[in-house]
């Protein structure tokens, strides 16, 4: 007997084929909307409507009395807004905050984080010591750092005392009311990034630093070589959302200066819980919380920029 | 250009001693192939060998120097890594001119926005630009040189990791088991190529695998390790004819020695009632041994009255050019197999097909010459004891 390979047609001519009913397919089809279904509602209920709700109050006049009875009065609260210097004033405080934060924040939590990768003994321990401020609660936070700043009795003046400066009002002199501002916030969001660069820092393959160990590398060439490349995306990303959460920030500032000393920390938030609350002026504050909104925007659709250039010199 | 000694190595990592008391010596131009199954030991040695690991104790010597103090670029070595550790960010072209570019780069090159220049600048300049050519072209890299790893296949990655080794010219090239991660096809082709590298360089090559076909087909010698302790260190056919005890002919060949229990009286060893001719060469003492037959130096036949083992077919395996036979001998034979003895067979290898069909009674005749014969407790070679005592030297291993 001898074996063939068939390679002609089937004899028999092909019905037609059709699907065998299938749940599994059906489910497949509407899980997706019944997961999703639920962040969906929340970000309508919680985010949109009071986005457009808030816009829609920007181009009113409403008193904080009465907040449904307002007037229409078109782009006027823009144009006053965008016609005082106080405004300006604002917004430059928020980018000063913003910038100041961000860039210490990043600085010290990237060099936090590449201290903490190298092996010493009791790492845990300082990692989780450092750590600590992220876990603090944001008004206990402010409280230490208003009894630190104290100027009769605050632990800051005692220690300068020591060098022999005089007692300052670290919270009352415009001098120094924005660099106390920046500092707790520091303190408190430098954690975060820590974290998130140590988890980044940790995916590193440790082949890579043999291989510049091999090739002779010193420690600033496997920096810029090994290390950075790897965490720059993610260095990338803590940075937009540290300039987002620094320019919504309102607890430490609003509970440590009040917008002061001199409006020198009035950012845009203050400015808004001002206008709404101190001036009762709800559709001045709504349009000055859109103007920040067209801020984060304008971070945001930066960075989406930056990142999508950087991915076409990748490719 | 370099010899490499080590002497009595140890590594202990807590209390596990990975690497017992190593010696060997590795002429100039060597392939070494450290073979040995996972959590032998052997790429510890080979990151000791680098400088990427201290030793506890012992002595790196690259020609009368040691080394041990050195760091791995002052060893003037290459080490090819199993997951080819290529800087990811860098194109093909600039990860096999990094080691090239690290050499000529200054303090102040540091300065932000130099480095980018200094390293185009010297990367454009002719010596190197000929050099990288070259390797680029041997390795077949040419039509990748702008594209990324991330881009490559494995290997295409694993050839940029080859050439970045090669750019430097170093004096030993050290690789890390380079082709475990490949499939099968790429495998064969690169071990061609590594061998064609190291015929065209004449460098030593210290070569980790746990492939014993990678093993057996590029090096010029072979230290096996088992739990961090030579086992043999050999040419690849003396391991192949000779196995220094029976872990390593169980360890090379596939399928493996066939190893038996017989028993020897009067000088003369016994498989159950078949009798052995005497081995050549070598008195054994009187009791049990163990013997050990490669597959290829037994045959089969369907003549159940012939002499040899009387037994079953039990598996044929056609491999096409050559046909694997597994064999039960007959119980009433009291043979002893050795345990780990594959599927408790006896395996031949013989060449083309068989006529025999599973189940088929059969005469197994055993080519006695080619025998290996092992202490059936310490399973060193009785043969290679013998001569080790004669040339009174002592190894302390195997």
């Amino acid at each position: 007997m001898t074996l063939r390979t068939s390679i002609s047609p089937p004899a028999v001519a092909p019905t037609q084929i059709q699907d065998a009913p299938s749940r599994h397919h059906m489910w497949q089809r509407i899980s997706p909307y019944i997961y999703i279904g639920p962040a969906v509602i929340y970000l309508i209920i919680f985010m949109i409507i009071p986005v457009v709700q808030g816009i829609q109050l920007s181009f009113t006049k409403t008193p904080l009395v009465r907040p449904d009875g307002g007037t229409g009065v078109g782009l006027d609260n823009y144009t006053r807004l965008l016609s005082t210097p106080q405004f300006y004033n604002s917004l430059g405080a928020t980018i000063l905050y913003t910038a100041a934060t961000v860039i210490f924040a990043v600085a010290i939590g990237a060099g936090a984080a590449l201290l903490l990768n190298q092996a010493f003994k009791g790492r845990t321990i300082v990692r989780a010591i450092i750590t600590l401020p992220w876990a603090v609660p944001t008004v206990a936070t402010a409280l230490i750092f208003s009894w630190i700043f104290n100027r009769s009795d605050g632990v800051l003046n005692e220690v300068v005392g020591v060098f022999g400066v005089g007692q300052q009002g670290w919270l009352v002199d415009p001098k120094y009311g924005m660099a106390a501002v920046v500092l707790t916030s520091v303190w408190k969001v430098m954690p975060l990034v820590m974290l998130v660069v140590l988890a980044s820092l940790q995916s590193i393959p440790s082949e890579l630093y043999e291989a510049t160990r091999m090739d002779g590398a010193g420690a600033l060439e496997t920096f810029k070589a090994v290390t950075w490349p790897h965490i720059a995306p993610t260095v990338r990303v803590v940075t937009l959302l540290m300039t987002i959460w620094s320019i919504r920030r309102f607890e430490i500032i609003y509970l440590l200066t009040g917008g002061g000393p001199v409006d020198s920390t009035n950012t845009l938030v203050v400015n808004v819980y001002r206008q709404a609350f101190s001036n009762q002026e709800l559709g001045r504050a709504a349009a000055i919380g859109a103007l920040g909104l067209v801020l984060s925007l304008v971070v945001t659709v930066v960075y989406f920029m930056m990142e999508r250039r950087n991915a076409a010199k990748e490719a | 250009m370099a010899k490499l000694s080590l002497r009595n190595i140890s590594k202990r990592f807590g209390d596990t001693q990975v690497i017992h008391d190593f010696s060997a010596d590795v002429d100039n131009g060597e392939f070494l192939v450290l073979l040995g199954a996972s959590g032998s030991g052997k790429s510890t040695l080979l990151r000791i060998i680098a400088g990427l690991t201290d030793p506890t104790k012992g002595d790196i010597i690259f020609d009368n120097l040691r080394v041990n103090r050195q760091s791995p670029r002052e060893r003037d070595i290459a080490f090819v890594f199993q997951s080819y550790a290529l800087y990811p960010h860098l194109t093909v072209r600039e990860n096999i001119t990094f080691p090239l570019a690290l050499d000529k780069f200054k303090a102040w090159h540091h300065i932000p926005g130099i480095s980018a220049i200094a390293r185009r600048i010297f990367g454009s300049s002719k010596e190197v630009a000929e050099r990288v050519d070259s390797v680029s072209s041997m390795l077949e890299l040419d039509e990748y040189s702008k594209r990324k790893p991330g881009g490559l296949s494995g290997g295409q990655r694993q050839r940029v990791a080859l050439a970045r080794a090669l750019i430097r010219n170093p004096s030993m090239f050290l690789l890390d088991e380079p082709l475990s991660n490949l499939d099968a096809k790429l495998r064969a082709e690169l071990r061609g190529e590594i061998v064609r590298l190291h015929k065209l360089t004449g460098k030593t090559f210290v070569y980790v695998t746990h492939d014993q076909v990678e093993a057996m087909t590029m090096a010029t010698q072979i230290v096996i390790l088992h739990n961090g302790i030579v086992q043999q260190h050999a040419t690849p056919q003396e391991i192949y004819a000779r196995p220094a005890n029976t872990y390593v002919a169980r360890f090379i060949g596939s399928p493996p020695m066939n190893l038996m229990s017989a028993t020897v009286a009067d000088g003369q060893p016994a498989l159950g009632r078949l009798r052995l001719p005497a081995p050549e060469g070598l008195r054994l003492g009187t009791g049990p041994v163990t013997l050990g037959l490669r597959p290829e130096h037994l045959t089969v036949s369907a003549d159940v009255d012939g002499p040899g083992l009387p037994g079953t077919v039990r598996r044929i395996e056609d491999l096409g050019a050559d046909t694997l036979i597994g064999i039960q001998p007959d119980r009433t034979l009291d043979l002893k197999l050795w345990e780990l003895n594959q599927d408790d067979l006896i395996w031949i290898r013989q060449t083309g097909q068989t006529r025999l069909m599973t189940g088929d009674p059969c005469t197994v005749a055993l080519n006695a010459g080619m025998a290996s014969y092992f202490d059936s407790d310490t399973g060193a070679n009785l043969a290679s004891a013998a001569e080790v005592s004669d040339a009174g030297m002592l190894s302390s291993h195997g």
